[in-house]
């Protein structure tokens, strides 16, 4: 009973750190119906940036992250502007063959640079309990994980309500044409949107630098998580990401609590293939496109 | 129906396969063991292009199948102690009820749904290959049964692959079912108002499909000698095919034979620059894909209006 509820928390706590994943992979979705490959890659990166500047500016983790957020936000206007834009309106395929290439790019580039021996972020919480009872051990690590992803997804919702950037870019995702007769400019709306999902997943990247560590191929592995969380929410929606990261962290501490740690990942995916079966278009799908 | 059957380019191409048929009597090893690469990855093409191109089903699973060819082919031999023939039947006819099984929850997804579906099916059966005892969990096969066929033996059947996979999707584009899926491809809600059943047309497609990719899986794994869930299951096979396809021209069957004679001559080029050769590649594939969105094929119709195989129907020209 102990191990049930330990589970469950920890489960909860995990999805905090699945939605940081995959928020701004809905995001990018919701707004230009892109089905970015490399976003997996870019969250590595943006964990890579973090390492190598906390190690440059004195150990200073929040440092560092503002470094990076801003060197992604570069790198993130730079791939849309550059190269996702220009094939964007040419159909689904050749933007997903883009974006393919693009991670194919960036690990192997993280490859040569850092080579294949797996890395980690030191993490001040890391071995502190902030609950620590007969029933449940809470750590700090999880718990930061969570609350960090939690003010991330909320400050993003508030992006997309409240501000005018917000506005463009929900303009932008209801009807193209429409938002550039009102005077949006899409194609630059498309680069801020990009950017947000680069500094959202560099955000996710630290805290699974911290949590799990890393490698140059850990993309894809985490790309999948993100795709999961972000179809089980529904494409294109901020809070459905948070449920859908609960969901799937829930689902996959029950599945290696029930059946041991071996099936904790198949459980987790069949959880989310079941829920995709019954809500094709994921629980809350806020944003759909066309 | 009027058109001759023994007209230019029907020759031609029977000529080329003849000529491709003695290339282990006079080429170099290398050149054939390119040669069956080519072969089956332009299979493994023109069957991501049959979905992807024509039925509107961009699966990132196909792998699955891909795998199952290949564990089918290592089971059939090590653990029955059956014939390699064997392994095809055994593969068509698991690959076909996976793929109906499967089918039931992925066809309710759509689009981008379908994509992603796709692929978190595919990582299930990874996992579950991997905690399978029954299959050696991730330790894998080694195929014994593969070691003993002659290069020669194994080109041909690369080769019967490669241009049995043109010639069933110019036969299913060409047959009823081809004339729904390009209607469905122009207008999805036209076709269906018209009578075409979506559902039946996109499953036919989708079993013929997982059905031939694990018939070119078994092959690939004759050659290949090895198997574990890790490589067999890998997104890996899905990018090659994804790339072969789009960078030969979507929806065209000259495109992934195109696509396949780029992906693995230049695959096999960029081993002389270990460290850099992958990152050459992602980089070809933009650069092609901004270049000609429409791939090379589509670039070369745009500008040319050449067709190797037409899918298209004319009214004979003696009627007009």
């Amino acid at each position: 009973m102990e191990l049930f509820v330990q589970s469950v928390i920890s489960g909860v706590l995990l999805g905090g750190l699945y939605a940081a994943i995959g928020v701004g992979l809905s995001l990018v979705f919701g707004i230009m119906g892109l089905t970015n490959i490399a976003h997996g890659s870019f969250m590595i990166l943006g964990s890579f940036f973090v390492m190598v500047f906390s190690r440059q500016l004195a150990g200073s983790i929040v440092l560092a992250l503002a470094v990076t957020l801003a060197v992604m936000a570069a790198v993130g206007a730079l791939t849309q502007g550059a190269l996702i834009n220009r094939v964007l309106d040419k159909g689904a395929e050749p933007a997903l063959l883009v974006t393919f290439g693009i991670a194919i790019v960036v690990q192997n580039i993280l490859q040569l640079i850092f080579g294949a021996d797996f890395k980690s972020i030191s993490s001040p919480f890391a071995s502190v309990n902030v609950v620590s009872t007969k029933w449940v051990v809470i750590s700090g690590e999880y718990l930061v994980n969570f609350l960090i992803s939690a003010a991330l997804i909320f400050i993003l919702h508030f992006i997309i309500r409240k501000t005018w950037l917000g506005r463009s870019i929900r303009a932008a995702s209801g009807n193209v044409t429409a938002a550039e007769l009102m005077g949006v400019n899409t194609k630059r709306t498309y680069i801020y949107a990009m950017c947000l999902a680069l500094v959202s997943g560099s955000v996710g990247g630290m805290l699974v630098g911290q949590t799990f560590g890393f490698y140059s191929y850990s993309g894809m592995s985490y790309l999948i998580i993100a795709f999961g969380v972000v179809v089980i929410g529904g494409m294109g929606s901020i809070v459905g990401t948070l449920i859908g990261g609960v969901i799937l962290g829930v689902a996959q501490l029950l599945g290696a609590y029930f059946f041991g740690p071996g099936m904790q990942i198949f459980i987790g995916y069949l959880t989310l293939l079941v829920i995709l079966t019954l809500k094709p278009r994921g629980l809350l799908s806020s944003m759909v496109r066309k | 129906m009027g058109q001759r059957f023994w007209n230019i380019k029907t020759l031609c191409i029977v000529a080329a396969v003849a000529v491709l048929a003695f290339l282990p009597r006079y080429g170099s090893d290398y050149a054939v063991n390119i040669g069956i690469l080519v072969f089956l990855y332009m299979s493994l093409g023109q069957m991501w292009n049959l979905l992807g191109g024509f039925a509107g089903l961009a699966s990132l699973g196909q792998q699955i199948f891909v795998g199952l060819g290949g564990y089918t082919l290592a089971l059939v031999t090590q653990e029955y102690g059956m014939g390699i023939a064997a392994s095809f039947g055994i593969a068509v006819g698991v690959s076909v009820v996976f793929a109906y099984v499967i089918s039931f929850p992925i066809f309710k997804m759509s689009g981008v749904y379908f994509t992603i579906g796709s692929w978190i099916v595919s990582e299930a059966i990874l996992v579950f290959f991997r905690n399978w005892k029954f299959v050696h969990y991730d330790a894998g096969y080694n195929i014994t049964a593969a070691y003993k066929i002659p290069m020669g033996a194994l080109y041909l059947g690369a080769l019967a692959i490669g241009v049995g996979s043109i010639a069933l999707v110019y036969a299913v584009l060409r047959s009823k079912m081809g004339l729904a899926l390009m209607a469905m491809r122009d207008n999805e809600s036209a076709a269906e108002v018209r009578g075409v059943r979506l559902y039946r047309t996109k499953l036919f497609c989708f079993l013929i499909s997982s059905a031939y990719t694990a018939v070119t899986g078994v092959v690939l794994y004759l050659n290949i000698a090895y198997v574990k869930p890790g490589a067999a299951f890998s997104i890996d096979w899905t990018v090659c095919m994804v790339f072969i396809a789009v960078i030969g021209g979507l929806g065209t069957i000259e495109g992934p034979i195109i696509g396949a004679v780029i992906y693995v001559i230049l695959r096999q080029y960029l081993y002389n620059f270990p460290g850099i050769s992958m990152i050459i590649l992602g980089s070809v594939a933009v650069a092609i894909i901004l270049l000609a969105p429409k791939g090379i094929m589509g670039a070369i119709r745009g500008r040319f209006g050449v067709e190797l195989f037409s899918v298209r129907r004319r009214v004979d020209e003696r009627l007009e």
